[in-house]
């Protein structure tokens, strides 16, 4: 019967009829981060009960959730161009650790305070400035190129409290982990301050709409006169701007400036952001797919601790789910628009 | 009525590395006009449009646009003097609205207080597409959620935009790439009837398309080119399809050109057979053999699926219907590999892309398919891909410093033949050659046209994909015609009975 039906049709009719299976499949793959988040909530409520869906582990996910949000942020923009930034760890224990040693602290007389802090995060926004001029003017890959930034910024976090990590002193840091308004920890809302930046820049600038354009086709925004070279480069300046940003809010947790801040943040990063659907070849997903993929990873991480999973395993799976959603991604890309 | 002169190109010309793909053509448009633009593939249709979007300079040759002298630097220039391009491939960034597609790279002009004014865009963008009639699309939706169609109608709505910014009264030319390839029947007399909405206002339309039927009915003058020359304009009361075939097609060559000497009749065995082979969306109910000793040409145009079935039979796609048959025996290949195996090779189009690997030498490029022929204990011999390159060098005549050289030190046609030793030197007994002489100069076309006879001499069977038809035609002993995904036509050609270049386009087109 369905073979009859098949001859039936004209070619033209098939392939449409294929365009639309995949327009199909397309749509109700978008909804899968959101339900495959909504099933991990529901498994470790039924698992662990209370201990899991109480206010106070609550909060405990929402203080997990800001610095991987933060430098998941900074990412998606970069991925939604088509490309990819390694240098998150580095940047990030950079500009903690230069922040560290530059507002009250235990390491040496410095107090710049709040200026402290704007000049560390300013240091990796000139960072991620150079990977994006290097990687568009140098025609060097951006993994390569954020690659080789990692090791530099590593170094140079190192380098600013020359082995002896600085303590903060300064009241106001040492008492803004404690800080909490409508029962949200400061750093989280540090976080929301950055996803609704983030939302500004995708949504109502032309900013944004310029990345996905980029990521989707250069031809087509250069066709209409935009500088493709300015908008990837622009891009790396704002993911250095939110790295920097989590370096800080990390310090701000850790109340230590240390280049292992930024350690083992990239791929979770990286993790979140394709999970939550933003195509790695780049024009597709955004922000609030970001939130569900940091939310995904975060929520996962708590429950599989508070399950007693050994962390070992745990950092395994990390690596699973990466892989299975690049390969759900990839798929998802692979549009037959070619006749 | 006197007609008003809209746009002009005069004697354009333009060469790209040697090859001359515009020999001098003339394109003249009146205002209120739709003119339509035929020739066969490489008749130089693709490269005047994009001369005249300004994607890339003429070479010589004037343009005027309403009277003024015309030279787009970039595609922008051209439509701020009304002149836009709906391109093949079409230009919307899918996962953005329509309404942010229309005013994609004018979003300045919305901002308020920092934010883009969505709201006012969309109201805007509700007005321009009313200006072409479809007002029914909703401009939030994204342009992933439309159908072609649809798309289709958005780029319009688009280009008649960015066209007219800035000055509501001034006429615009609206350049139409093949923009019925993805549409039904349906959706193409729509698009004609807003094509003929736009001229009544005054706009002209170009109307590039390989359906002959389509471009009789709408256009008002059509424009035939051939080998990047003139090769008529004559206007819709005097065209017929005849007329129209017969000025497409252009010199037949001479018997030498294409050694119709040794053009021997093919043997009667059949190494391959393919049984109502189908390719969803692309090609179905194909049934094709290929005899022993024979040069099978198939003719088509882009998009005929002539391209696809050689995908199909060399292992690189997997067909969704039908049955392929190698020497008797079916077969179902996952890989180009298994189908080297059976002795199935494909020569590629894109050279540089697929064929050759542009750093290795020469002698490692040669070696790249018979690896495993070459080596001993598992290991590939230094000696022996040494020796298989000198032989190849100098039986095939290759121009290079010598077996080290880099491959892409080596000219075109050189390069051609390196990409050929490899596949004969691969022992593959069914050679598919996919323009074989595209981007090589003359000279180098004969001895590839003498090298395959020479294969088919040694008993090995080709299936050609030919540049042009008078190629196809000259070189095959049989050639097949494809139409949309169907053959529509098959014809013997022996020696001295080649079927004429007419009876083949009208198949074609």
């Amino acid at each position: 019967m369905a073979k009859e039906n098949q001859a039936a049709l004209t070619i033209q009719e098939e392939f449409a009829k294929k365009i639309k299976a995949e327009n199909r499949r397309e749509k109700i793959i978008k909804w899968a981060p959101v339900l495959v988040l909504l099933a991990l909530i529901v498994v470790f409520t039924i698992a662990r009960g209370s201990a899991f869906a109480s206010v106070s582990n609550l909060v405990a996910i929402l203080n997990q959730w800001a610095i991987p949000l933060i430098v998941a942020l900074g990412l998606t923009f970069v991925i939604m161009l088509g490309g990819i930034d390694l240098s998150i760890d580095g940047t990030v224990g950079m500009a903690g650790s230069i922040a560290s040693v530059l507002v009250m602290n235990t390491l040496n007389d410095n107090n710049f305070g709040i200026f402290g802090i704007i000049i560390a995060i300013l240091c990796s926004v000139v960072v991620g400035f150079f990977v994006g001029l290097f990687h568009v003017k140098l025609k060097i890959p951006s993994f390569m190129v954020s690659f080789a930034f990692m090791n530099i910024c590593t170094g140079i976090a190192y380098l600013s409290y020359s082995g002896t990590p600085a303590t903060v002193s300064d009241p106001v840091l040492k008492a803004l982990p404690k800080v909490s308004f409508l029962g949200i920890p400061f750093i989280t809302w540090v976080a929301l301050v950055m996803l609704l930046l983030c939302i500004y820049i995708q949504e109502y600038t032309p900013f944004g709409r310029y990345i996905y354009a980029v990521g989707t086709d250069e031809t087509i925004p250069r066709s209409v006169g935009i500088n493709v070279d300015h908008v990837k480069i622009k891009v790396f300046t704002l993911a250095g701007f939110l790295f920097g940003v989590a370096g800080v809010v990390g310090l701000i947790r850790l109340g230590q400036g240390q280049a292992g801040i930024g350690k083992d943040l990239m791929f979770p990063a990286q993790a979140a952001v394709v999970i939550g659907g933003t195509s790695l070849s780049g024009g597709k997903g955004g922000v609030l797919n970001t939130v569900v993929g940091t939310l995904i990873m975060t929520v996962l991480i708590n429950g599989l601790t508070m399950m007693g999973v050994n962390p070992n395993i745990k950092t395994g799976i990390q690596g699973i789910i990466i892989l299975v959603a690049v390969i759900l991604t990839t798929k998802r890309g692979a549009t037959v628009i070619s006749k | 009525m006197e007609k008003k002169l809209l746009f002009s190109a005069k004697n354009i010309t333009k060469s790209f590395y040697g090859t001359q793909a515009l020999k001098g053509v003339d394109l003249d448009i009146y205002e209120g006009e739709v003119v339509g633009l035929i020739g066969e593939n490489g008749a130089g249709k693709s490269t005047l449009l994009k001369i005249i979007i300004g994607v890339q300079p003429q070479t010589s040759g004037e343009m005027t646009m309403h009277g003024r002298p015309f030279a787009p630097a970039d595609p922008m220039a051209a439509n701020k003097e009304g002149i836009g391009m709906v391109f093949q491939e079409q230009s919307l960034i899918v996962n953005l609205s329509v309404g942010q597609n229309l005013f994609f790279g004018h979003e300045k002009d919305f901002m308020r207080m920092g934010f883009v004014n969505w709201k006012k865009m969309y109201e805007e963008s509700k007005k321009v597409l009313e200006e072409v009639n479809c007002g029914y699309i909703n401009p939030k939706k994204k342009v992933i959620d439309l159908n072609f169609a649809t798309r289709q109608m958005v780029e319009i709505a688009k280009v008649v935009n960015l066209t007219k910014s800035g000055h509501d009264d001034q006429k615009c030319l609206i350049l139409l790439d093949e923009p019925t390839s993805v549409l039904n029947e349906e959706e193409v007399q729509n698009l004609f009837k807003e094509v003929r909405k736009l001229t009544a206002k005054g706009h002209a339309v170009v109307f590039v398309s390989h359906r002959l039927d389509e471009v009789l009915e709408i256009s008002d003058r059509i424009y035939v080119y051939k080998d990047g020359e003139n090769a008529g304009n004559m206007d819709i009361k005097d065209a017929t399809e005849e007329k129209l075939y017969a000025a497409m097609v252009g010199r037949e060559t001479t018997t030498e050109y294409y050694h119709l000497a040794d053009q021997k009749p093919a043997g009667k065995e059949v190494v391959l057979e393919t049984k109502d082979l189908g390719l969803s969306g692309v090609f179905k109910h194909c049934n094709i053999k290929l005899h022993k000793g024979e040069i099978l040409g198939i003719c088509g145009v882009v998009g005929s699926g002539k391209e696809e079935i050689c995908s199909v039979i060399c292992g690189d796609e997997k067909p969704s219907s039908g049955e392929l048959y190698v020497n008797g025996k079916k077969v179902d290949y996952s890989s180009p590999a298994n189908a080297l195996h059976d002795g199935i090779l494909m020569i590629p189009k894109e050279r540089h892309a697929e064929g050759i690997v542009r750093n290795l030498s020469v002698a490692d490029n040669m070696a790249l398919s018979n690896a495993t022929l070459l080596s001993e204990h598992g290991v590939v011999s230094k000696k022996k891909v040494n020796d298989q390159a000198d032989e190849w060098i100098e039986r095939l005549r290759i121009k290079t410093s010598g077996r080290e050289a880099e491959l892409i030190s080596l000219s075109g046609g050189n390069q051609q033949k390196v990409v050929f030793a490899r596949a004969l030197a691969s022992q593959a007994d069914i050679i598919i050659l996919n323009h074989p002489t595209r981007g090589v100069d003359v000279g180098a076309k004969e001895e590839i046209y003498a090298l395959t006879r020479e294969v088919v001499a040694q008993g090995k069977s080709v299936i050609l994909l030919g540049d042009t038809l008078d190629e196809c035609i000259g070189m095959s002993n049989r050639v097949i015609v494809m139409k949309d995904g169907l053959i529509t036509g098959e014809f013997q050609a022996d020696a001295g009975e080649k079927p004429s270049q007419v009876s083949i386009v009208s198949l074609m087109m």
